[in-house]
This record gives structure tokens, sequence and C-alpha cells, in this order.
């Protein structure tokens, strides 16, 4: 059952460098075609500064440094009653090869609530917001986790 | 020519042009799984799925947001998306076929910014919702 006293505490993660082949990775197992993720020059044509991250890169770094193993430990959340509920992100700025994201994680609430058959669960949401080597703004992440009791 | 999308091209009610997929397989998963870094046992291991009762292996949830994410950002160049949001259905399991259709819902111009708010819709070969979302994008003018 997930620690409602821990609501509305911050995380910091440590810092991730954005690889080229990281995001190239990530668009060929989506079977993503497009040239801007993977091809610098035609990125530039299409007026970025290179390839940039897709839209769901940063649950790159999210899983890779453990992020959500490490909330859910520290939520008491029990990892096998856990489904992902919704993911939301805010684009704020491009994300290049070469950035350096740091993150900061807050538990922005637990909230119970009851499914249609009666079965209570807790609703978790954990926001997320990245800023990049320059201090700007790239991305905020949202996401709810629901815990089956 | 580069791609591009003005705001004055778009109209509510539009569709995104649909994005058909081919039969999602173990070697997709596995690749996403490397790719993203989520090695849960849910998506390596059939036997582990039964075990959770779930018939099998599950496809990764965020490999359905990718695909939503490539059905949006082939249409809306990625720099004019300003927000992405899904909401995780059913189970996606190998061979599943995935199709992800959307639709204009909103358009209009907000502090000097065209704003243009989009539904999509990823279902499978047997029209089961695995996925809903929203997008919103910020277009640029046509140019006089």
């Amino acid at each position: 059952m997930a620690d409602k006293s821990k609501v509305g505490k911050q995380y910091s993660t440590p810092p991730w460098e954005v690889e080229r082949c990281k995001i190239r990775e990530l668009v060929r197992a989506i079977g993503d075609p497009n040239p801007i993720y993977v091809d610098k020059q035609a990125a530039i044509k299409e007026g970025y500064k290179d390839t940039p991250a897709p839209p769901t890169y940063i649950t790159v770094p999210a899983n890779w440094q453990s992020q959500t193993e490490q909330f859910m430990k520290d939520l008491s959340i029990n990892y096998m009653m856990v489904v992902h509920g919704s993911e939301e992100y805010e684009y704020h700025k491009e994300i290049y090869p070469g950035d350096v994201l740091t993150g900061t994680t807050r538990v922005a609430s637990i909230v119970e609530k009851e499914s249609k058959s009666g079965k209570k669960m807790d609703v978790i949401t954990i926001e997320t917001e990245f800023r990049n080597q320059s201090g700007e703004k790239v991305l905020v992440a949202r996401t709810t986790m629901i815990e089956r009791k | 020519m580069a791609h591009e999308l003005y705001f004055e091209d778009v109209n509510v009610g539009q569709n995104l042009p649909k994005l058909e997929k081919p039969p999602v397989d173990k070697n997709q998963i596995w690749r996403y799984a490397g790719a993203s870094g989520d090695f849960n046992p849910l998506h390596m291991d059939d036997e582990w799925g039964q075990m959770a009762g779930l018939g099998g292996r599950i496809a990764h949830g965020m490999l359905l947001m990718g695909f939503v994410g490539q059905a949006v950002t082939s249409w809306v160049p990625k720099k004019y998306l300003k927000k992405l949001s899904v909401r995780f259905g059913g189970m996606t399991r190998v061979g599943d076929v995935i199709t992800v259709t959307g639709t204009v819902k909103e358009k209009r111009t907000e502090g000097g910014k065209n704003i243009i708010v989009g539904e999509v819709i990823a279902r499978d070969q047997k029209n089961d919702m695995k996925v809903t979302g929203t997008f919103e994008a910020v277009l640029p003018n046509k140019p006089a």
C-alpha cells in the first residue's frame, strides 16, 4: 500500500547524457522510420540543430537510472500489484545528443479510488521536471501508477 | 522541401493519417526492452506472464505510446509538438496488429499562439482499445 506521508517529497536524479545511438535504438525498436531521429542532415533540413529525441525518449533515463524502482521501494509500493495508468509529457525545448539532463521528481499525489467492481486501489502521480546543461526546462513528465490492493 | 504543417491547413474533425504497425513480435519486445531499459519480466518471460494471469508476456505500454508518438510526429513536425499524453487500456500481446488513428478536436489562437488539440487511439486487430491519448501542438501561420 502506497505510503501517503511521501506526498510532496522530492528526489533529484543523477545527470544523464543523451546519446545519439540510444535515440537510434529507441526509434528502431518502435519501428519509426522518420529520418529526423537518426540522420543529422535530414534533421537540420527540417529545422533542428541535430537529431531530436523522439516524443517518448525520456522513458530511457527513467528506466536506466532505475528511478521507478527507487520510488516504488521508497513509497512501499508492491511492484507485482502495479500497472502503468497514464503517461503525459510537456515539451518545452528539444532534447539533442550531447545534452545533459537532470530531473527533479515530486510525488504529486496518492489518491485512493475504487474500481467499478468495488476493488480498492491507490493512484500514485509522480511529476518530473527535466532541465538541460544550460538550466533550461526541456520536459515535464507526469506518470500515474495504479496499485491494486 | 521541409515537411511543414500550417495552422490554416488544419481543420477540426480532420483525421490524422492512419498508422498501421506490423504485428508485435517477441523480437520487437526484446528490442524495446533493451532500448528503453525496462526489463520487467512481464515483458521478457511468457511463464511470468502466465503466472501473473496475463496468458503470456505482454508488450510494454510505453511501446504503444511510442507508436502513438510515431503516428503524431509523422503528421505534426516534432518541433511543434507541445504535449502528448496517453492512458493505458488493454494489454498488447505477441501477434497483435496495432493501428493508431487520430482526429483534430480543437483549434484556437491564444496569446498569439496557434494551438491545435487532437485525440489519438491505438487499437488491435479485434478493434480492442489499447491506448487513448491527446496531443497539443503550436503551428505556424502559412506565409502570405
